[in-house]
């Protein structure tokens, strides 16, 4: 078997799951738990050993042959007689989807793992697995895909899994409310991806990306720029970036694993993806390439000014994603596709091991998320402890951890790029970074060390303890790769070190090259942003060390005074929007059917379809009023019409 | 547009005509009216009560009824005048066209739609009728029996 | 006294006798005999007939026997009469006559009309798929003095309407079943309707067309007012008739008015007759065009002539709404694509426009209106509007010739997919809705995943189709028709198209949402009460549609390929 046969085999990857996911919703109650969690995790694990062949198969060619597309089957087939529009149902392997697909597996398999523990005598315990193994196919799919359709299906796939999985214990209504949210506001991405790809499609005739992309130079300015912003939109839907990043935080009330995953290793991960492989359009962008690096940056600060004032472990670390997920497009924005997708991996490990450590809490604390209620954790569950502070150290930015070498590289990529404000970029990055190293170090304090502040005694006593074997492993496994997950790409040039960035550069191809201008400043940077780091550990330790006062009030609250209320309630971005959006919405569906069809307003009041009972003798009184007016919009429609035929005659 | 001058011209004078009756009955006619002029029936007669508002629904079951099975004998009687023209293939159509009109009538009958007014409203209070293929078929047969069995 | 017939007269008096050609008008021939049959049946068997009585076997027979004898026939045609496929001929016309024999016997009415029924509708498919091939090979072909077109879209509507009729017999058998009305005459009246369906899908003359909107109305209207137990029902009914009526006036007019303008009422003659003309000069045309259009408009429900379609659908029996929304729908547009675009396709730039706003103005009524909604076939009433409006949008590219997907295909492939996610979805509907439905209101679905896990999930995934979710159905006809749009060069309208889906998508998840929350303890729900039932009739439909919309959305390619083809219209 040559390496091109093991790459025939990739629809195996997303196959496996789908197959898991199938079996379980059909078969799930008679399977029953935890066989159920086993049979997903296996099919993960196996996914993933089926994406570690691949990986060396494609690293076993030449870097100019490291593109491979399998067609699986013809999907959808001829439409159109003088058309060759065809979809294939294609799997594109080339180093940039291989990359996504071994963290995704690898990550997936470990959540899964940890979920066997953390869902244990859910009642819909194997639906839970179902869900996930659908939503790992789906995120395998997406990445796969060998045309912008396939990677839209994926897409989908994706935000619908999300929905089910946030709204899992619908029982809340939360978590139901949180749900939608995720829902309707992926819609208004997907809405842009959508409109990018027929715009791709009227104007290249292709989906495919091996056509596609290589043909997007031939295109106007104004096209490439429109594509861009467009595809660009649907990235912000899916990674969270303001204005579309509200449905992120609420999606904590999902089961943590969901958390994790969806956080950490999939779905946020996505827009990264779709813009790096489409990233043909930003080169030749112009200025989109300021937008996205711009709303990169603003996510980026105001996420991590929002985190400060958050008293939810997982929200914390929600905003924490988001604002990582703002250095990572800041990185698009300067041009440094690959320090993007370095940073993505990187963050997906510590970013993973940070949520499923607070999952362990959680699970420990008896469903506590408030951390003003928790404090000195550190004995009750030694390895959640250690491992989260391994993440912590890797998130805030202290080398030799994992977070500290791809941060640094988008900071230095934003200093010497020559993108307009790339200072200005790097300083907002810089100041991001501070805050990060801030409230993680608030977290870890207030969780882990200080003051015990749960009840220990009485009814509802809470008795901190070490979580189950098989959620502790993935912390373990993960903790080790947020140590070394720097390793990949050292910003060494000679000897190379840098072996992400030369792994990742066929897919690249084209993308503009940053060097930094000399070695020495390269080098100043990075130990200000060491500095810079571990400033915010050292105020986060001032602060906190001494655990909370015994009403709770947070030291950093009084400080800020008003403003910590803002930045408590997220800017008041959630209420703006929800207030602007369905305020018109709303108000035009009730004038459509105010004066289209009157009798709403009876239904609304006396419950639809009953209300002409009140009307009592009904059907005479019925019949004369409103099929009367029924018939005059028949006539007003037969008006318009006769009014437009009536300019097409010549008198 | 010329061919359609006439029709234009046909409407106007339409228009003209019904308007100027209207002008002319108002401006010539006379009018001194009283109770018995106003009245719904204007014959003379002192109406003993407000007119029906409703009919029972019967009567016009048994009018659509009747309409359908009327157009039967309108296609029959030009198939008479040409039905040895038209041979086999004449008959085989028209015994269809029967058929078809016959199905629904034995329907009908079956459902009692034909048979009602208040003597067998009476009859069916008294003994209710079990409709059976032979009460189908000759309805009054059925019908007088029960009749007599009262 | 045959002789009378035979004896030759005159010669020069006989007349010429026309050639009945039964292929070409064997699918609504066959149908209206069957409906004739249960009529008749139903007379005579009257006063003594145990009335709603039917064993799922007689279902299963029903079903069953037709399909292994017309496949039998076929394989007979192909592999010269072997023993195998009469033997499979013979078990299918046994299975058949044993189940009708039983139900005669033991005085089930019920059961031996839907036997009957059941025979007919699909032995009208296997005509069409007779037909199908007679087009494929040799080319469309006119019949009955050009009344009736057999063309590759005659035929492909024929089908889709067929197909809907199987379910709606199906699903009107268990309603009735339930409800205790008179079970014959339901299946009677869905027969004929479908009847007049089938003669407005190959109709070729605008007369024909009309007679054959009028008797598939007539039977819509009495099956809408069918539950005498809901007064809904009688209102939706009335309704309905009142409002349809007065658009068959305008339609009619508007034949009158093209005949005028044309010379002839044949869709064909019509054509011919069209070229070397400029339309602008003739203005009897043009208002010809445009009652036509309010016609049928009214009839696919767009906007703005979709006001009785929320009180229609809702009031209607579910198997009624799930029948109009699957068939009438599809035998309008075949109607409208026929005459568009068949015959006046030379004059595009006059309708096209028009056709143009209604599918703009029927996407956004349809997906905005349903967002208030709190009724779930009110809900599904206004998104059926909103999918008249993206079928609108194939139908108004149909004539674009600049290669690429078709419009007219687009638009039928959209026709076919929304038949079965509407039938689907309305027949979870129906068995939710309970006796003398009574629930259908967003809160009657709350906690139906708990109670009822196989429906709600069937239901999610019609309604997902609906929305356009990838893998399903659903997804690949919009992506058809917006791709038709795209391909000529309309991008505003795909944009819009998409933003009303966008909307609806958030419409059919309230519904999901609805099913999937509810408070643990909400006893005052009904669904919390005794299980649904759910019988063999109903649960053939929702598996079928539910299999053939999943199927359709992992491999679309056989049915886009079949409407491919069915782009042919004799005219054009």
């Amino acid at each position: 078997m040559d390496a091109l046969d093991v790459l025939d085999l990739i629809w195996l990857v997303p196959t496996l799951p789908a197959i898991g996911a199938v079996v379980l919703l059909l078969f799930g109650k008679r399977i029953g738990e935890p066989k159920s969690g086993y049979l997903a995790t296996s099919l993960m694990a196996l996914s993933f050993l089926g994406s570690v062949a691949a990986f060396f198969a494609l690293g076993s060619l030449g870097s100019e042959e490291r593109h491979h597309v399998y067609n699986w089957f013809t999907w959808i087939s001829s439409i159109g007689k003088n058309s060759d529009f065809t979809v294939s149902f294609g799997f594109l392997a080339d180093p940039l989807s291989i990359t996504m697909i071994l963290f995704v597996t690898g990550i997936s398999t470990l959540i899964h793992l940890y979920a066997i523990g953390y869902m244990a005598r859910d009642p819909r315990f194997s639906r839970f697995f179902a869900y996930l193994n659908l939503f790992a196919a789906s995120m395998l799919v997406l990445v796969l895909g060998s045309s912008f359709l396939m990677t839209f299906m994926g897409w989908e796939g994706v935000g619908l899994c999300s929905y089910l999985l946030i709204s899992f214990w619908f029982e809340r209504n939360s978590a139901a409310v949180a749900g939608k949210k995720a829902f309707v506001t992926n819609r208004v991405g997907d809405f842009g991806f959508m409109i990018a790809m027929f715009l791709i499609f009227s104007k290249l005739g292709s989906l495919d990306y091996a056509t596609a992309l290589p043909a997007a130079p031939g295109l106007s300015q104004g096209t490439i720029t429109a594509i861009a912003l467009l595809l660009f939109v649907g990235a912000m839907g899916k990674s969270a970036q303001f204005p579309l990043h509200i449905w992120l935080p609420d999606a904590m009330e999902g089961p943590t694993p969901v958390s994790a995953l969806i956080h950490a290793a999939t779905m946020v991960t996505a827009g990264v993806f779709l813009v790096s492989r489409a990233h043909v359009f930003f080169d030749l962008g112009g200025s989109a390439n300021d937008v996205v690096a711009w709303i990169g940056a603003i996510t980026a600060l105001g996420a991590a000014t929002i985190a400060i004032r958050q008293n939810d472990i997982k929200r914390v670390l929600a905003y924490s994603t988001l604002s990582q997920l703002g250095y990572m497009f800041l990185a698009v924005g300067v041009g440094s596709y690959s320090a993007a997708l370095f940073h993505m991996v990187t963050h997906a490990f510590f970013k993973a091991l940070l949520f499923l450590g607070a999952g362990s809490v959680i699970h420990g604390m008896h469903h506590e998320q408030d951390m003003r209620r928790m404090g000195g954790l550190k004995r009750a569950m030694p390895i959640t402890a250690g491992t989260f502070i391994i993440g912590w150290l890797a998130i805030a930015g202290v080398p030799p951890f994992a977070g500290f070498w791809s941060k640094d590289e988008i900071l230095a990529k934003a200093w010497f790029s020559d993108v307009a404000g790339g200072k200005a970029l790097w300083a907002i990055g810089l100041v991001a970074a501070l805050l990060t190293a801030f409230y993680m170090s608030r977290q870890v304090w207030l969780v882990f060390f200080g003051n015990a502040r749960y009840d220990s005694e009485g009814d509802h006593a809470v008795n901190p303890h070490e979580s189950p074997m098989t959620m502790v492993l993935p912390l373990v496994v993960l903790s080790g790769l947020s140590i070394v997950g720097g390793f990949l790409s050292l910003p060494f040039t000679s000897p190379n070190l840098e072996f992400l960035v030369r792994w990742l550069e066929p897919s690249l191809e084209g993308a503009s090259h940053i060097e930094a201008s000399s070695f020495g400043l390269g080098f100043a940077l990075s130990v200000g942003a060491i500095v810079i780091g571990i400033t915010g550990i050292a105020i986060g330790r001032r602060v906190y060390s001494g655990g909370l006062a015994e009403d709770g009030t947070d030291p950093v609250e009084t400080r800020l005074a008003g403003f910590g209320k803002v930045l408590e309630n997220a800017y008041y971005i959630d209420a703006g929007i929800a207030k602007a959006v369905s305020g018109p919405l709303t108000g035009a569906a009730n004038f459509l059917t105010d004066t289209v069809d009157r009798r709403l307003i009876d239904g609304a009041v006396n419950g639809t379809g009953r209300a002409f009972k009140e009307l009592g003798g009904g059907l005479r009184r019925v019949q004369t009023g409103r099929v009367r007016s029924y018939a005059l919009g028949i006539m007003l429609g037969a008006v318009a019409l006769l009014g437009w035929f009536a300019t097409r005659v010549d008198f | 547009m010329n061919d359609y001058l006439p029709l234009v011209g046909m409407i106007a004078l339409v228009i003209v005509f019904v308007l100027a009756s209207f002008v002319a009955s108002i401006l010539l006619g006379p009018r001194n009216p009283n109770s018995a002029k106003q009245a719904a029936y204007e014959c003379g007669i002192v109406p003993e009560s407000e007119p029906a508002e409703r009919f029972p629904v019967k009567f016009f079951l048994v009018a659509m009824s009747f309409i359908v099975l009327d157009v039967e004998i309108v296609f029959l009687y030009p198939f008479a005048m040409v039905m040895r023209g038209l041979g086999v293939f004449g008959l085989v159509a028209i015994t269809i066209f029967v058929l078809v009109l016959l199905i629904p009538f034995a329907y009908l009958l079956s459902v009692g739609a034909l048979a009602w007014g208040p003597v067998a409203q009476v009859i069916r209070e008294i003994v209710p009728v079990r409709r059976t293929s032979v009460a189908v078929l000759d309805p009054a047969l059925t019908e007088g029996t029960t009749g007599q069995a009262a | 006294m045959l002789a009378l017939f035979t004896q030759p007269i005159d010669a020069a008096r006989m007349i010429a006798v026309p050639k009945i050609d039964w292929l070409a008008i064997g699918p609504p021939v066959v149908l209206f005999t069957a409906a004739l049959a249960i009529v008749l049946l139903a007379s005579l068997l009257r006063g003594r007939s145990l009335q709603h009585d039917l064993d799922d076997w007689v279902v299963l027979c029903a079903f069953a026997g037709p399909i292994e004898f017309w496949l039998g026939r076929f394989s007979a045609i192909r592999y010269n009469h072997d023993v195998f496929s009469i033997i499979v001929m013979l078990a299918g016309i046994g299975s058949v006559a044993f189940a009708m024999g039983v139900s005669i016997v033991r005085k089930h009415t019920f059961a031996a009309s839907l036997v009957i029924a059941l025979a007919g509708v699909i032995s009208a498919v296997a005509i069409t798929v007779a037909q199908w091939n007679v087009v494929r090979t040799s080319g469309s072909f006119t019949s009955m003095a050009g009344a009736v077109a057999v063309d590759g879209m005659a035929v492909f509507v024929m089908g889709v309407v067929l197909v809907a009729t199987v379910f709606g017999l199906l699903l009107g058998t268990s309603w009735i079943r339930r409800e205790q009305l008179e079970g014959p005459e339901f299946l009677a009246l869905l027969l004929l309707c479908a009847t007049g369906m089938l003669v407005m899908a190959s109709a070729n003359d605008l007369i024909v067309v009309f007679v054959a909107l009028e008797v598939f109305s007539i039977a819509l209207y009495v099956m809408t007012a069918f539950d005498r137990h809901r007064i809904e029902s009688q209102e939706a009914g009335l309704k309905y008739f009142l409002l349809g009526a007065f658009s068959s006036a305008i339609f009619l007019y508007g034949v009158a008015l093209t005949y005028g303008a044309t010379g002839s009422t044949n869709l064909v003659t019509i054509r011919e007759s069209l070229t070397g003309l400029v339309g602008g000069d003739n203005g009897l045309l043009m208002v010809g065009f445009a009652l036509m259009l309010v016609g049928l408009g009214f009839k696919v429900a767009a906007a703005p002539f979709h006001m009785w379609t929320p009180d229609v659908y809702q009031g209607a029996p579910t198997p009624v709404t799930a029948f109009m929304a699957g068939a009438t729908k599809v035998a309008a547009f075949g109607a409208l694509l026929r005459i568009f675009v068949g015959s006046f396709d030379l004059l595009q730039t006059d309708w096209r426009p028009a056709v143009y706003g209604l599918a703009i103005v029927s996407m956004i009524v349809g997906s905005v209106a349903a967002i208030v909604q709190t009724d779930v076939k009110r809900m599904l009433a206004y998104s059926s509007i909103a999918h008249a409006g993206y079928v609108l949008i194939g139908v108004q590219v149909a004539t674009e010739s600049n290669g690429g997907l078709g419009g007219t295909s687009a638009a039928l492939f959209y026709l076919g997919i929304y038949m079965l996610m509407a039938v689907g979805a309305f027949a979870v509907i129906q068995v939710v809705g309970r006796a003398r439905e009574t629930d259908s209101s967003l809160d009657d679905y709350k906690g139906l995943a708990r109670k009822e896990p196989v429906l709600a999930g069937l239901l999610t995934l019609f309604l997902l189709a609906q929305a356009g979710v990838p893998l399903t159905a659903g997804f690949v006809a919009k992506l058809t028709v917006f791709k038709a749009a795209v391909d000529a060069g309309q991008f505003q309208i795909a944009l819009i198209g998409m933003l009303s889906a966008t909307v609806a998508a958030f419409v059919y998840l309230r519904i999901v949402l609805s099913m999937y929350s509810g408070d643990e303890h909400g006893s005052a729900t009904p669904v919390e009460g005794n299980r649904l039932t759910v019988d063999l009739p109903v649960r053939i439909t929702i598996s079928l549609t539910a299999a053939l919309v999943l199927l359709f959305g992992v491999v679309p390619g056989w049915l886009l390929d079949v409407a491919e083809h069915a782009t042919s219209i004799l005219a054009g």
